[in-house]
């Protein structure tokens, strides 16, 4: 077939697609003529294996596909399929009135693409051209063929065909190198941050200061074999959207909870103060709990309650900045498991500090905790997905960093919606956040060990937060994780006795949290 | 003259219902545009088959030089093409004929060639009946049922 003919072929596959038919038995390979002449195939017969051989020798590209019967007097059915495979790598199907497995089994082995069992149904034969398409030359055939037809748009001159013929070559070869690259590609390894990984990106996140965060730099220090810039910038992404919603979150409880200035322990109160929006990696909010920690503390919550958050923030919402980052070896390295899960959705980080929470953000009273539920929640969410299990439900929340506020100022982050639900429980124990709150001051100020957190953030601001932060609170939980505030080593000790104060927390009282307008 | 026509029709109903569902699949296959495909599909079906069997009875003739395998490979042969064709009673013959084979029962096999034989040839006799009634049919003027054999 000529250079057009293939393409007309092609392009109409699997219509006139061509067909070897080998059987012995003139009956059988008369009705396979015609139940492939049904299909709308190209047939050629012959009832000798040996004829079939020369007809394939004589032009390989002279058919697609080839259908065989086994038992033939003049050459084993097997060792067509064999030469067939061999010589012009066509497809090979098998025919044959034994239903046998061994037989199947024998027909595989030999390169067989296909068995057939006689009588053949003509349904069987309309989708034999699923082995030729699966031939990758024909793959390779059709990509040029297409190619080249673009290019060469009405050129029928002979020249012109010999030429397309060479760009199809041409093509044909590139397109293998092409897809090996591909697959090369494909086969990366996902980086998986485990913890030792993540503290070191923690480490060098806080060597060039959060704002200052690039994943170039932070690769570099990282000094890490198989890690690409990629990898940290992802990984940078999810951090700072975590931190972002934990600011957000604590900013929200900042104002409703002076007294947890102690967030370093709260899980998700922690992250009420650490405001240190970021995501740690798989611990991203280890990572947070760990920036928290480091927080200035602005323990006391009564701060909060003033007219105005601004608690000892002591970096004023530096959030990410200049804080010292907790220890990292603090940092919990979240489960591997949660890497991908989706951090909070922080709004940038490094925008303005104070992201007014929750709208619903209530300076007083009841509604109040809702924002900080919501806050909890988000962190707790991220926390979560993030790190490790360990994340305690604490509804305290530290003293939002005013920085991070903006972070949580946004809308309800995807993230966080599609992150694992589940820690949320926003209408679980946060449902009294004053009792909560009211239960929970001591813990609070147990585990709340920064209270600085709260920078300078006004209610206004809090309020501004957006209603995505409404799992703020709730996410602190999750946060706490990372939001750790006390030093290092308490890390852990902190979380688990968040997660002995869950309960406790989540009793907070709506009422006792003071938002002031 | 019309009932002439029904009544030939009706034969021919008859005659397809007796016969099998491949069958009625090749008649299928003709009605688009291989006005003699059964007609010819089935003659080199019973060509083959009477080959067939005179091999194999060649083979089976003397006791003690049995050549088994070939005679297994005329059953198969046989069983394969009966099946295309839609020859049931054929196929099944030559399932109790390769059992006999296997085992080397010369007389099985004997028995199973000569049930072949009677078989393949009731089926000729048959077709040549819808043949010819169809042809008739065909001349009066009518149109050939067509017979769902389910």
């Amino acid at each position: 077939m000529t250079m057009e003919q293939d393409i007309e072929a092609m392009d109409q596959f699997p219509l006139g697609m061509r067909v070897l038919a080998v059987d012995d038995d003139q009956t059988c390979l008369r009705i396979l003529e015609t139940l492939l002449h049904r299909c709308q195939y190209h047939v050629t017969t012959t009832d000798k294996a040996q004829t079939a051989l020369e007809l394939l020798r004589e032009n390989k590209n002279k058919f697609d596909l080839v259908i065989s019967d086994v038992d033939m007097p003049d050459m084993d059915g097997f060792k067509l399929v064999e030469l067939v495979g061999l010589e012009m790598d066509l497809p090979v199907i098998m025919l044959s009135a034994h239903s046998d497995p061994k037989n199947v089994m024998k027909g595989v082995k030999h390169g067989a693409c296909d068995y057939l069992v006689k009588p053949v149904r003509i349904e069987e034969l309309k989708n034999i051209w699923q082995h030729v398409v699966r031939k990758s030359k024909f793959k390779k055939m059709i990509k040029s063929i297409v190619t080249t037809n673009c290019v060469s748009e009405g050129n029928s001159d002979q020249n012109g065909v010999r030429a397309n013929r060479k760009r199809k070559d041409q093509l044909e070869e590139e397109d293998e190198e092409q897809e090996e690259q591909e697959r090369g590609n494909e086969k990366k390894p996902r980086v998986i941050w485990t913890r030792e990984l993540h503290n070191k990106f923690l480490a060098a996140v806080d060597h060039v200061g959060v704002k200052n965060a690039v994943p170039k730099k932070i690769l570099e220090l990282m000094n890490v074999d198989n890690l690409t810039r990629e990898n940290v910038g992802s990984h940078l992404q999810k951090f700072r959207l975590a931190l972002k919603k934990i600011n957000n979150e604590a900013n929200q409880q900042a104002n409703l909870d002076s007294q947890f200035t102690q967030m370093s322990s709260l899980k998700g109160l922690g992250s009420f103060h650490h405001y240190r929006p970021i995501p740690l990696g798989s611990s991203q909010f280890h990572g947070g709990a760990a920036t928290m920690r480091h927080y200035p503390s602005n323990r006391t919550l009564a701060g909060m309650f003033s007219s105005s958050l601004p608690r000892n923030h002591n970096d004023g919402g530096y959030m990410l900045q200049g804080m010292p980052l907790p220890p990292l070896e603090t940092l919990h390295i979240a489960n591997n498991n949660n890497n991908n899960k989706a951090f909070p959705s922080f709004t940038s980080q490094q925008s303005s500090p104070l992201v007014s929470p929750n709208n619903h953000f209530v300076p007083e009273g009841h509604q109040g905790f809702s924002p900080h539920l919501e806050i909890n929640k988000r962190l707790e969410d991220w926390s979560n997905a993030v790190l490790s299990n360990n994340i305690p439900q604490s509804n305290l929340h530290s003293k939002p960093d005013a920085l991070e506020w903006n972070l949580f100022g946004n809308s309800t982050s995807p993230n966080l919606d599609t992150t694992n639900q589940t820690s949320f429980c926003r209408d679980t124990d946060f449902g009294s956040p004053n009792a909560a709150q009211a239960d929970s001051f001591d813990p609070l100020q147990m585990k709340q060990q920064h209270e600085n957190i709260l920078s300078p953030m006004t209610v206004a601001q809090l309020l501004r937060s957006s209603s995505g932060n409404e799992g703020l609170f709730m996410g602190q939980q999750k946060l706490e994780n990372g939001f750790m505030a006390s030093d290092t080593g308490s890390l852990d000790d902190i979380v688990n006795s968040m997660m002995t104060q869950e309960q406790s927390q989540a009793e907070f009282s709506e009422g006792d949290w003071v938002w002031v307008a | 003259m019309n009932t002439v026509v029904a009544q030939l029709q009706r034969q021919f109903q008859d005659y397809l219902v007796s016969l099998y569902q491949q069958f009625t699949e090749l008649r299928k296959l003709q009605d688009e545009g291989t006005p003699d495909f059964v007609a010819e599909v089935v003659s080199l079906f019973f060509d083959d088959c009477s080959k067939l069997i005179n091999t194999m009875s060649r083979s089976l003739e003397r006791p003690e030089n049995v050549d088994f395998k070939q005679v297994d490979s005329g059953v198969h042969q046989l069983k394969g093409s009966s099946s295309s064709v839609g020859a049931r009673r054929v196929k099944n013959v030559c399932i109790s004929f390769k059992e006999c084979c296997d085992v080397q029962n010369r007389e099985g096999c004997l028995r199973c060639l000569q049930q072949v034989d009677y078989e393949y040839k009731m089926l000729k006799t048959k077709l040549q009946d819808l043949f010819n009634l169809e042809q008739r049919i065909l001349q009066a003027g009518g149109m050939i049922p067509q017979v769902n054999i389910s």
